[in-house]
């Protein structure tokens, strides 16, 4: 089991982007999209290494609040007192730009189109596809929360 | 001797110049600041990709038990005969010998690969990189080829290479640097590593201007592709700064509130070093295998990014010392020319002086 430290019971929860670490903080649960699904981890879980799929990170309790963010294309490291959340796309919620996100559909289209008979191009535009697919799915999934409010 | 008035409208035109040099400066300044702070935000991110493949690369199968050596196509070494090269030079002039230095090293080092028999395909990042090979080297030629298959369902696509020079230009990059975005590598890498795989090109190489503090810098030419250390920079160096260069730099830096070296790792970077490497079973929820070729090319899209984000760096750096070279030297020569002046009205002066007191005295 971990060190019991002055934040016992809490999970240090670092997020990682390319440009900068974009969340340093606290959180008695994390909410992680893996490659196989969604999983939470509480304090104490055992030691994991993930793929990371496309999806939100939720974040609960702790100093973080209650926090969402979209993260895609990365992995994850669950360790008994911290996780830390490697994304190369990660952003809050409200930063998701709908125009993009439907150049990026187009996007996956367009290498779909080209992908011929090569199977890996085929998944690199399955990948870009479902990325772009699950940002809308957190946008409509946000604003459905924001009308029940 | 020069009329006065000329002279005052000289002085008040370099005056005017070295508002402009000594603005220039300023904003250099405050750019190269963001732009450090940018290199250092990024490294924890490159230095976790790092451990954490070195940590799943250990757990994996990847090993070939024979020879020990990783199996993975961005690993193989295969004799060099295509070589890409990157080229990052600045968006801007105005920056001293940046873009030439970098220029010149990269001649340099597709003399000695053509040299060897090898040929080079060019891609520049930046407009004063692609402004100077646009001039004398060709674009690379691409057949686009479609196959329908007899079922008429799927087709067969290829791009053919056909190259007609030694040197060509595979692309050109003319907005990566502007704002250093990573969705934009990461496109640049896929297509490297597309290239890579189908054995278009057999090594990538990268030149730019290394940057570890404003008085610690070189151009520098990196082996990007195959790897073949994980979390290590293969380079050679093509120049480095002269001591003259460094007490020019390290004054303009001094007078700008600019750092002349850079902070002490930070507590992030401390903790990236451990990233996925704890000496304890993971349960992996995709296999090690997996996890190290998904994060294969994210890791040399970091690499690039690297290399981005200090030549940006080192562009504004450049900027500042040659700019506050210029303001220097617009306040010497100010200041000779107020002298010229002074000397020229007093003359001037003494003569009428002299004038007068003659005419006195012939009364």
């Amino acid at each position: 089991m971990a060190e019991v430290g002055t934040n016992a019971g809490l999970l240090a929860v670092r997020l990682v982007t390319p440009d900068r670490v974009l969340l340093d903080a606290t959180a008695e649960a994390v909410e992680l999209p893996s490659m196989s699904g969604y999983l939470e981890t509480l304090y104490g879980a055992a030691p994991l290494l993930a793929e990371l799929g496309s999806g939100e990170v939720r974040l609960h309790g702790g100093s973080a609040g209650e926090q969402v963010f979209f993260v895609a294309w990365g992995c994850a490291e669950v360790l008994p007192e911290r996780v830390t959340i490697l994304a190369e796309v990660a952003m809050p919620l409200d930063e998701i730009d709908p125009e993009q996100v439907q150049a990026e559909l187009r996007h996956g289209a367009e290498l779909w189109e080209q992908a011929g008979d090569d199977p890996e191009k085929y998944d690199k535009a399955n990948a870009v596809t479902r990325v772009a697919e699950a940002k809308l799915a957190s946008v409509a999934h946000r604003n459905a929360e924001a009308g029940k409010r | 001797m020069a009329n006065v008035l000329d002279l005052r409208r000289r002085i008040r035109s370099v005056k005017n110049t070295r508002q402009i040099t000594k603005a220039m400066k300023m904003v250099s300044a405050a750019k190269l600041r963001r732009a450090q702070e940018h290199a250092m935000q990024a490294r924890p991110y490159a230095q976790m990709l790092a451990s954490v493949l070195d940590s799943v690369v250990r757990r994996s199968d990847l090993y070939n038990e024979e020879t020990g050596e990783i199996m993975h196509p961005l690993l193989t070494e295969r004799p060099e005969k295509n070589v890409l090269v990157l080229v990052i030079a600045g968006d801007k002039g105005f920056a001293g010998g940046f873009n030439a230095n970098i220029g010149k090293a990269a001649q340099r080092f597709i003399q000695e690969r053509l040299a060897m028999g090898q040929n080079v395909d060019l891609e520049p990042i930046g407009k004063k990189a692609i402004a100077f090979y646009k001039k004398n080297v060709p674009m690379a030629v691409y057949e686009h080829k479609e196959d329908r298959y007899d079922n008429d369902l799927a087709r067969h696509i290829e791009e053919i290479r056909h190259r007609a020079a030694p040197v060509e230009i595979a692309a050109e990059h003319p907005t990566l640097l502007v704002k250093a975005n990573i969705s934009e590598i990461a496109a640049l890498t896929d297509s490297i590593i597309a290239r890579y795989g189908s054995a278009e090109i057999d090594s990538v190489y990268i030149v730019y201007n290394e940057f570890k503090s404003v008085i610690s810098q070189r151009v520098v030419v990196e082996k990007l592709l195959p790897i073949r250390k994980l979390g290590s920079h293969e380079m050679t160096v093509m120049e480095e700064m002269t001591e003259e260069q460094k007490e020019a730099a390290g004054s303009a830096a001094r007078k700008s509130g600019v750092a002349l070296t850079l902070p002490e790792e930070s507590a992030y970077e401390r903790e990236a070093k451990l990233f996925g490497t704890a000496n304890v079973d993971y349960i992996f929820d995709q296999s090690p295998d997996r996890i190290f070729r998904f994060l294969m090319p994210r890791y040399v899209t970091t690499q690039i990014f690297h290399a981005v984000l200090e030549s940006i760096a080192a562009e504004h750096a450049a900027r500042m010392t040659a700019t506050d070279a210029a303001t220097k030297n617009a306040e010497e020569l100010i200041d000779r020319l107020s002298l010229t002046m002074n000397r020229a009205r007093q003359a001037a002066i003494t003569k009428e002086i002299i004038e007068i007191v003659s005419g006195a005295a012939a009364l």
